[in-house]
């Protein structure tokens, strides 16, 4: 066979097979049909996400909202370069990355016929920034944190925005395509979204029956032409899990609620019905634990630095979430997430070392060297939040502590007092789950660990690693920056800042003929349902 | 009548008065408020930020005016703001009451019709097989959460049938077909248990007055035995019948939460728990009210019906 021919038969060849593989993912979308959805709870804020950090308001307000730019929701990873105009047709850094200017889509209208404007957009932002002549006010401002380099923002025309910040922040970027950050309308006070919903989103809202469902029409004037694909979207409240999953089975609800099912769960849908379409994928939420770095015995930075050797997160991840998990640092790690260290750079790291046993004489070591040994143990209480997830961790937990000299009580916290104990700093040591919007090092770093945030619950504050978070945000370099964080990491791991133990996976599950619902690296970024359609 | 009817009236405002004093204290005994739970949704407290909705919602005033305010609330029929919804608490608990009543109302007919014939034949019957088995499915009723009942019930359908019941609820008006399946399989394991104890009741019951005088003398006037079990045992035999039913109807009105929830239907005691999951004072104090005030209207209409069933019953003037 001549060269050509060979050529022409691995041509047929690869088009063949692509014929075969590809008739699922590029059939032509179709328009109509109504996704019925699940929520465990009823929206805790409205559709109010800029007061709250609850995917369970996120997942079903996301629909009715926009950004001014988004991840795009048909690509998997989250990054700068999967970043796509939602309210702004184009952006473009300026001055070395200082000043980021958009150019607002024009003909976008509200759902109450308003039309969009950079005002909304201005007012949005210097809310969340609580600027002395903000118009409006939020009554829980949880993210004010990520617009502290934000210096002004200006509005030149109607259709112009521009925001000035103090120092170049490229990632910024990645917070404003976050499901955390809608634009609300300048014309409607905020707490207007506790109750309902004027967005400029694929969907209008129809009726919020209060702990039943929130029902979506199709919004037939939104601004990308022939989306949404489908005429509505259906968020059933069902509390009770076991019926959650039962009705997903009976084809009742088309797909699990995101961070909902575990691996466990999914193989059980899978078994029950086969044709269901699991796709794992990171929740970016870590389990942790938090040790109140202002009280005795956790100042000591021997016994912080033993808890991490003690606890074996492999174990954990094969006990607690039967593998559906993984190791990681303060980042979530590839190929669930981009910037987390990798298998090898973890294991010189407290508690990631391949021989678990070494690393829990080590920690012994560490408490002989404070007075305390297994037979003489450092007793202290263990909080925790009074929910299974909690609970199953912060009992594998108890045990590895044990073998090496602490005797943890386990006290179990109700929610209500959960987060005003913890910001408080009114406890020794606590197994936590932290969620983070968007993964990157910058929503999550500032957030956790910086200096004073209210969310830095185990209040470990250094100036030097302060120092590398904020230079790690400011380098325009991706190579560089990435080697910075995973610096910042080894360092928080290596003081004991707030052990991160693994991150959890979900096992998103819908139905075959539900298309386009991908979800992502972030639970929080993916509701959108522009792009959804049913295949009914 | 009239006298009695007053006495009771005077006791009834009395046990409410009482009862809207412990909810009060109980629910701010309760650690955390909706501030908190408010902030636990963002992951934050600020301090003074948790002060400003305090002051908003009214938190800020003293226990004794916010108390007052409640009564005075209560009686103009203007039930407050839910902190939770920032909606009129009565625009919130006003869908949940029918179906909440209707599902009681059908657990209980349920109950009377499979607990009461079941109880006249097992005592007629006693000590036979029949008897045996009505009295082991009596017992397997009253061991059987109805929760439970209702979990089995879901997974069956859905192995069986790959169905389930209506995930919201379907009003009579729209589907009536729909409505009717998804209230009778709720009422069914809810129904199942309340007939177990009914059953055992009226079986003990007809037993006892089986063996009176006068059900005796019958038999030797020769009346036949559906004469004299049904006109003659059964009406006597049902008073402390009637007072279960009574008081298992108003334990339903609160006590649904977990079949409620498993068949998610948007009643009274599903919602119920979640205010007070996010302690929602204006509505937890204004559905428990209503839960006490059913308990007693259906006291008083059991201790009515004592005077229809036994005319040696009077209520004095």
């Amino acid at each position: 066979m001549t060269r050509p021919r060979i050529a022409a038969l691995f041509a047929f060849l690869v088009l063949l097979s692509l014929a075969l593989v590809m008739p699922a993912t590029s059939q032509a979308p179709k328009s109509g049909g109504v996704l019925n959805l699940m929520l465990r709870e009823d929206l805790p804020q409205g559709f109010a996400i800029h007061e709250t950090a609850t995917i369970s308001t996120v997942w079903p307000a996301m629909p009715c909202l926009n950004n001014l730019v988004l991840f795009d929701p048909l690509k998997k990873t989250e990054s700068v370069d999967t970043i796509i105009g939602e309210l702004a047709e184009k952006w473009s850094w300026q001055d070395n990355f200082r000043n980021l200017v958009f150019f607002l889509r024009k003909g976008v209208k509200w759902h109450d016929g308003q039309p969009f404007t950079s005002r909304d957009v201005k007012v949005t932002f210097d809310m969340l920034r609580e600027t002395a002549d903000a118009p409006a006010k939020l009554r829980i401002n949880p993210r004010k944190d990520w617009y502290a380099n934000v210096e002004a923002i200006e509005a030149p025309d109607t259709h112009t925005i521009v925001f000035r910040l103090k120092r170049p922040q490229p990632s910024f970027l990645m917070l404003l395509a976050s499901g955390y950050t809608p634009i609300y309308a300048a014309h409607l006070p905020p707490a207007s979204y506790r109750t309902g919903c004027i967005g400029t989103g694929p969907f209008k809202l129809k009726e919020w029956r209060k702990g039943e469902y929130v029902e979506y029409v199709k919004n037939p004037d939104y601004f990308v032409k022939g989306r949404p694909y489908l005429d509505g979207l259906k968020y059933y409240v069902v509390v009770e899990r076991s019926t959650r999953q039962a009705a997903l089975q009976a084809g009742k609800l088309d797909a699990s609620f995101p961070g909902e099912t575990t691996k466990t769960a999914a193989e059980q849908l899978k078994q029950a019905v086969g044709q269901l379409v699991v796709t794992p994928f990171s929740q970016n939420v870590s389990d942790n634990i938090i040790m109140n770095v202002k009280k005795p015995p956790f100042d000591n930075p021997k016994v912080r630095l033993a808890v991490s050797y003690a606890i074996d997160r492999r174990a954990l991840v094969g006990a607690v979430h039967q593998g559906g998990a993984v190791v990681g640092a303060s980042q979530a790690p590839k190929p669930w997430g981009f910037w987390g260290l990798a298998e090898k750079d973890l294991r010189g790291l407290p508690g990631y070392a391949a021989k678990p046993a070494e690393e829990k004489e080590r920690a012994k070591k560490l408490m002989a060297e404070v007075g305390f040994a297994p037979e003489k143990p450092l007793r202290v209480e263990i909080v925790t939040r009074a929910i299974a997830v909690y609970v199953d961790m912060a009992s594998f937990v108890i045990n590895e502590l044990k073998q090496i000299g602490i005797d943890a009580a386990l006290k179990q916290i109700e929610t209500a007092q959960w987060h005003p104990m913890a910001t408080r700093g009114d406890y020794q040591i606590g197994a936590n789950l932290t969620g983070i919007g968007p993964d990157d090092p910058d929503a999550n770093f500032y957030e956790n660990y910086g200096c004073g945030s209210p969310r830095n619950y185990s209040q470990y504050c250094s100036e030097e690693v302060m120092k590398l978070i904020d230079v790690q945000s400011q380098e325009l370099d991706p190579t560089k920056r990435l080697a910075m964080v995973y610096a910042v990491q080894r360092r928080l791991e290596a003081d004991a800042a707030r052990p991160i133990l693994d991150w959890k996976l979900d096992y998103f599950t819908v139905w075959p003929h539900v298309k386009n619902l991908i979800p992502h690296q972030s639970i929080y970024n993916f509701g959108r349902m522009q792009e959804v359609w049913s295949d009914k | 009548m009239k006298t009695y009817l007053a006495q009771r009236f005077v006791i009834a405002v009395l046990t409410l008065l009482g009862m809207s004093v412990v909810i009060f204290v109980l629910l701010r005994l309760a650690p955390g408020d909706i501030v908190d739970i408010l902030f636990s949704t963002a992951g934050y407290v600020s301090p003074a930020e948790k002060q400003a909705i305090m002051k908003e919602l009214g938190m800020d005033r003293p226990y004794w005016v916010q108390y007052l305010d409640w009564l005075r609330q209560v009686v103009t029929f203007d039930l407050g703001k839910s902190y939770r919804y920032d909606l009129p608490a009565w625009q919130i608990i006003r869908p949940l009451l029918p179906v909440t009543l209707e599902l009681a109302a059908l657990s209980i007919v349920f109950a009377v019709l499979l607990g009461v014939p079941t109880g006249v034949v097992s005592a007629v019957r006693q000590d036979s097989a029949l008897d045996y088995v009505l009295r082991v499915i009596s017992l397997a009723g009253l061991s059987m959460p109805a929760f439970w009942l209702g979990m089995v019930i879901i997974l069956g359908l859905v192995t069986w049938f790959r169905w389930i019941p209506p995930l919201s609820y379907v009003p009579p008006t729209e589907d009536l077909k729909l409505h009717a399946v998804q209230f009778l399989l709720p009422a069914l394991a809810v129904g199942y248990r309340s007939s177990a104890l009914i059953m055992r009741i009226t079986r003990s019951s007809l037993l006892e007055v089986l063996r009176e005088d006068y059900i005796r003398t019958a038999w030797a006037k020769g009346q036949s035995g559906g004469a004299i079990v049904w006109r003659h045992a059964l009406k006597n035999a049902l008073l402390p019948v009637v007072t279960v039913i009574g008081i298992e109807f108003a334990f339903l009105i609160g006590g649904l939460v977990v079949t409620e929830t498993v068949f998610n239907l948007p009643g009274v005691a599903r919602f119920l728990v979640q205010a007070i999951l996010w302690r929602d004072y204006p509505v937890v104090q204004n559905l428990v009210m209503f839960i006490a005030i059913v308990v007693i209207l259906s006291n008083l209409l059991v201790d009515m019906l004592y005077g229809v069933l036994d005319p040696r019953v009077r209520y004095g003037d």
